[in-house]
């Protein structure tokens, strides 16, 4: 039997690290990863941006619109579909750069090294929400200059922040799902339009009151345009009970769900394996 | 076939081009001369980055030179481009063709872009497809195509007008033997039709095979040129291989510098133009065995084109067959 | 076979076809091209449906304020979408082989405009029924179907020449990233979404200044006026100015590929 110390120390049993270490180490690395590849993180925090610069020209008359809640600006009103907006686009492309590592077979490597199942697809989602909280308080900030009033306060701004990151974990749980189902990363950004219609048939850019006809029920009958609504009566209105539990409820049923799909399709994916 | 108007289908002056600016440039191509003779089969033989494509897109009019002339089929590429384009077949190195087209249709394309007569198309399409064998997959998308397939296709392509000069870049690179040896045997077929060849190979064999004549080039310049047997004939002496201890290898080396010059091999291998020929080789040994270093591996080879690109440039062409 | 001449109509009825036969070939390199503008369009009229409301708001109709838009953008995009193949065969090389065929180099530009435009056909003509489904009505007459189609086809040279200038330049997808944001930004610093008359703030001077602007009203001259000369004219100028300039880029592109 050998007992050299050395050898027993380096015994592989021994070098098993934890699922939370594990989990840490890949969410640096998929936040790594976005800050090495602006480009592709860009445009989720520029779009919005420049729609809502848009609408505040262009939209300035219809805040006295019959249906219009009563808002000082409509920069204030805009807020809160920019930061949806900025949240669910941003929410791609960690979901993609998943798929790409199934498609590289770095997900495999990940596989065979001893690596918890979990912190595969925990990693990413973690990598996600932080980006979620940076999108929100970035909108914030930006803004801020330009005359957005926040009436809720400090508080609000918290709460609209946690609401970002759980949105945000939500959605990339979803489009994790579909990563892990599809293992493409293309069929991860053709999802891109379907992102697209949720936020245009909700109250993103204007409000639902006044909407008609089909328009109008589809932006009804839509959760996001309830999920807007939260963080803009934050924005607009102040520190509401129902203002709070739309922004915050809704973003983590949302994230309920994505994690029960992701989880799921993990499942699957390494049955197949 | 239509035979070449002129006696060099393909002359070059002096070509040089080079790519980027300042102290970035890189000289790809560093003035070559080129000389092909009508009717003949011209090999081009170099590694990977020596130069030959560059090259040969200058000949076909998709580059233009730094400086230095070229002319094709008596047209100069620079200032009558059109008429060389209209001269020259040429296949590409990646056989760059539109998956989602089928073979039929790329033909007629072609076809419509070299102004053939309309009433023609579909005659001339037919024919070309049986010439390659490729009848029965006319009607597919080129997508489905095995790479034996797209390289033929490719050929086809480049034969739609009846070229006088015919450019092949690489055309044999990544086939099996099985394709590369009836590619090889169009290639002569059209040739003995009198279609003028340049064709451009890192495989030795293939130059050996097919080429009347070849040009070494290395490091964007002609290094050697002539026909296979005169290079050969060139090196002279057959090259004695030599494996021994890696502990001998100083030693092994300081005893073959008798019997002649030393010639570029594989690490860990001595190699030795022997003066004498094959007569010399048990002088060698015999020398060997008193310094009592033992001899693993031992070969003679006559002279081989991979001899002549060693002589010339250095070092073995990679990739090289034995 | 010296003798033969290559026409330049023949040749570039032959690019295009080829062009045209690929979107039945790979429709999901087409499909968002078409589907765009009419998202775009039911979208835009649904979600700012009350802005007719506005004191000034020179329709009552959204949807005869977002429809040219819809196809403006779209037929745009159906140019860059030409922008886009020509990439592909830059990168796969099979862009060489058209290069070294005979052809006329202007069949190598004529080929790809005539294929954009029967793209942009396409696109204005899907769009504009299905507006009319959804209400859309002119207020000048069946003129106004000529000036949007002359809007749609106008863009898509624009959009055509820009976009194969690009490719021609970076010879990969930086190009493709390139000609959507430019356009995109081009397009929206216009009166896309609202008028001049109710707009305030920075983006006005930039709207009233965009020669995009003008295309947009020419666009809508036969939807949102009486069909006025004073509505068409101004675009008209626009589109021959910058389809000469961005055909020129891509000419000049087309003949750097060499160097």
């Amino acid at each position: 039997m050998n007992t050299d110390p050395t050898l027993t120390l380096t015994a592989p049993q021994d070098l098993r690290s934890s699922p939370w270490a594990q989990t840490s180490a890949l969410s640096v690395r998929s936040m790594i990863a976005l800050w090495r590849q602006p480009a592709t993180v860009i445009p989720s925090m520029i779009f919005p941006l420049f729609f809502v610069a848009l609408g505040t020209s262009s939209f300035s008359r219809a805040i006295n619109l019959p249906g219009f809640p009563v808002v000082d600006s409509f920069l204030n009103f805009a807020l809160a579909g920019a930061i949806v907006q900025g949240v669910l686009f941003g929410s791609i492309t960690g979901a993609a750069a998943l798929a790409t590592d199934i498609e590289n077979g770095f997900f495999d490597r990940l596989l065979v090294a001893p690596t918890a199942r979990s912190s595969i697809l925990f990693g990413r989602l973690a990598g996600a929400m932080a980006f979620g909280a940076f999108q929100t308080a970035f909108f914030i900030a930006v803004l801020l200059p330009f005359g957005l009033g926040i009436k809720s306060g400090p508080i609000g701004v918290a709460v609209m922040i946690l609401g970002g990151t759980m949105t945000a974990l939500g959605v990339g749980a979803i489009m994790s799902a579909m990563a892990l189902r599809t293992g493409s990363s293309e069929a991860v950004q053709g999802s891109f339009p379907l992102l697209f219609i949720m936020l245009f048939f909700s109250s993103a850019f204007f409000p639902r009151q006044t909407m008609s006809g089909i328009y109008g029920t589809l932006a009804n009958l839509n959760p996001v345009s309830y999920l807007i609504e939260g963080f803009r009566d934050l924005t607009i209105d102040g520190l509401t009970t129902w203002a709070v539990v739309r922004a915050l409820g809704f973003s983590a049923l949302l994230a309920a769900i994505g994690m029960g799909l992701s989880l799921r399709s993990l499942r699957i994916r390494l049955g197949r394996q | 076939m239509t035979t070449s108007r002129v006696p060099h289908p393909i002359l070059a002056e002096n070509l040089v081009r080079t790519f980027g600016s300042g102290d970035d440039a890189v000289r790809a191509v560093d003035g070559v001369d080129l000389q092909v003779e009508a009717g003949e089969i011209f090999g081009f033989l170099g590694p990977n980055g020596a130069g030959k494509s560059t090259t040969v897109r200058m000949l076909t009019t998709l580059l233009r030179p730094t400086s230095g002339t070229a002319k094709v089929a008596g047209w100069d590429v620079s200032t009558e481009a059109d008429k060389v384009r209209r001269s020259i077949g040429v296949a590409l190195q990646d056989a760059a063709i539109d998956p989602l087209m089928t073979g039929t249709e790329l033909l007629r394309l072609q076809a419509v872009l070299y102004g053939l007569p309309r009433n023609i198309h579909a005659t001339r399409a037919g024919e070309l497809l049986e010439r390659v064998g490729l009848t029965a997959a006319g009607d597919r998308r080129v997508g489905t195509y095995s790479g034996g397939m797209r390289r033929r296709l490719d050929l086809a392509l480049s034969l739609i007008h009846e070229p006088s000069v015919l450019f092949l870049d690489e055309p044999t690179t990544g086939l099996d033997p099985m394709s590369r040896k009836s590619l090889w045997e169009e290639i002569r077929r059209l040739n003995d039709d009198g279609t003028t060849v340049l064709l451009t190979t890192q495989y030795l064999e293939e130059a050996d095979q097919l080429a009347d004549r070849i040009a070494i080039i290395d490091n964007g310049r002609i290094v050697s040129q002539g026909s296979p047997a005169d290079l050969k004939a060139e090196v002279g002496s057959p090259t004695l291989l030599i494996s021994v201890d890696p502990t001998h290898l100083a030693a092994a080396r300081e005893i073959l510098t008798h019997f002649g010059e030393a010639r570029p091999t594989a690490e860990g291998t001595l190699g030795v133009g022997l003066v004498d020929g094959a007569s010399g080789v048990s002088a060698v040994i015999r020398r060997l065995d008193e310094a009592s270093i033992p001899v693993i591996h031992l070969e003679l080879n006559e002279p081989s084109l991979d001899d002549v690109f060693a002589e010339a440039t250095g070092h073995r062409l990679e990739g090289a067959e034995k | 076979m010296n003798d033969l001449r290559t026409s330049s109509l023949s040749a570039a009825v032959g690019l295009s076809g080829r062009n045209l036969r690929n979107i039945r070939r790979l429709p999901s390199a087409f499909l968002p091209a078409l589907l765009m503008p009419i998202f775009q369009t039911v979208a835009f009229s649904g979600t700012f449906y009350a802005i007719t409301q506005v004191p000034g708001f020179p329709t009552d109709r959204s949807i005869n304020w977002y429809m040219p838009l819809g196809v403006v953008m779209g037929s745009s995009f159906a140019g860059v979408g030409i922008g886009f193949s020509t990439v592909r065969d830059l990168e796969s090389g099979f862009y060489d082989r058209i290069r070294m065929s005979p052809a006329p180099r202007r069949a190598l530009l004529l080929g790809p405009l005539l294929s954009a435009l029967t793209r942009a056909v396409m696109v204005v003509t899907l769009v504009t029924i299905i507006s009319f489904g959804l209400g859309a009505r002119t207020t000048g007459g069946p003129l106004a179907l000529v000036t949007l189609l002359a809007a749609g086809a106008g863009m898509s040279v624009i959009g055509t020449g820009w976009g194969l200038g690009l490719a021609y330049r970076f010879k990969d997808m930086r190009a493709a990233a390139i000609m959507q944001l430019t356009l995109f930004l081009g397009l929206f610093l216009t009166t896309a979404q609202a008028p001049l008359s109710i707009m305030q703030g920075w983006l006005y001077d930039v709207a009233r200044l965009n020669p995009f602007t003008q295309i947009l009203q020419l666009a809508r001259a036969g939807f949102v006026n009486e069909m006025a000369w004073q509505h068409i004219w101004g675009g008209l100028v626009a589109i021959i100015v910058i389809s000469f300039l961005t055909t020129t880029f891509a000419w000049t592109g087309l003949r750097r590929l060499q160097d």
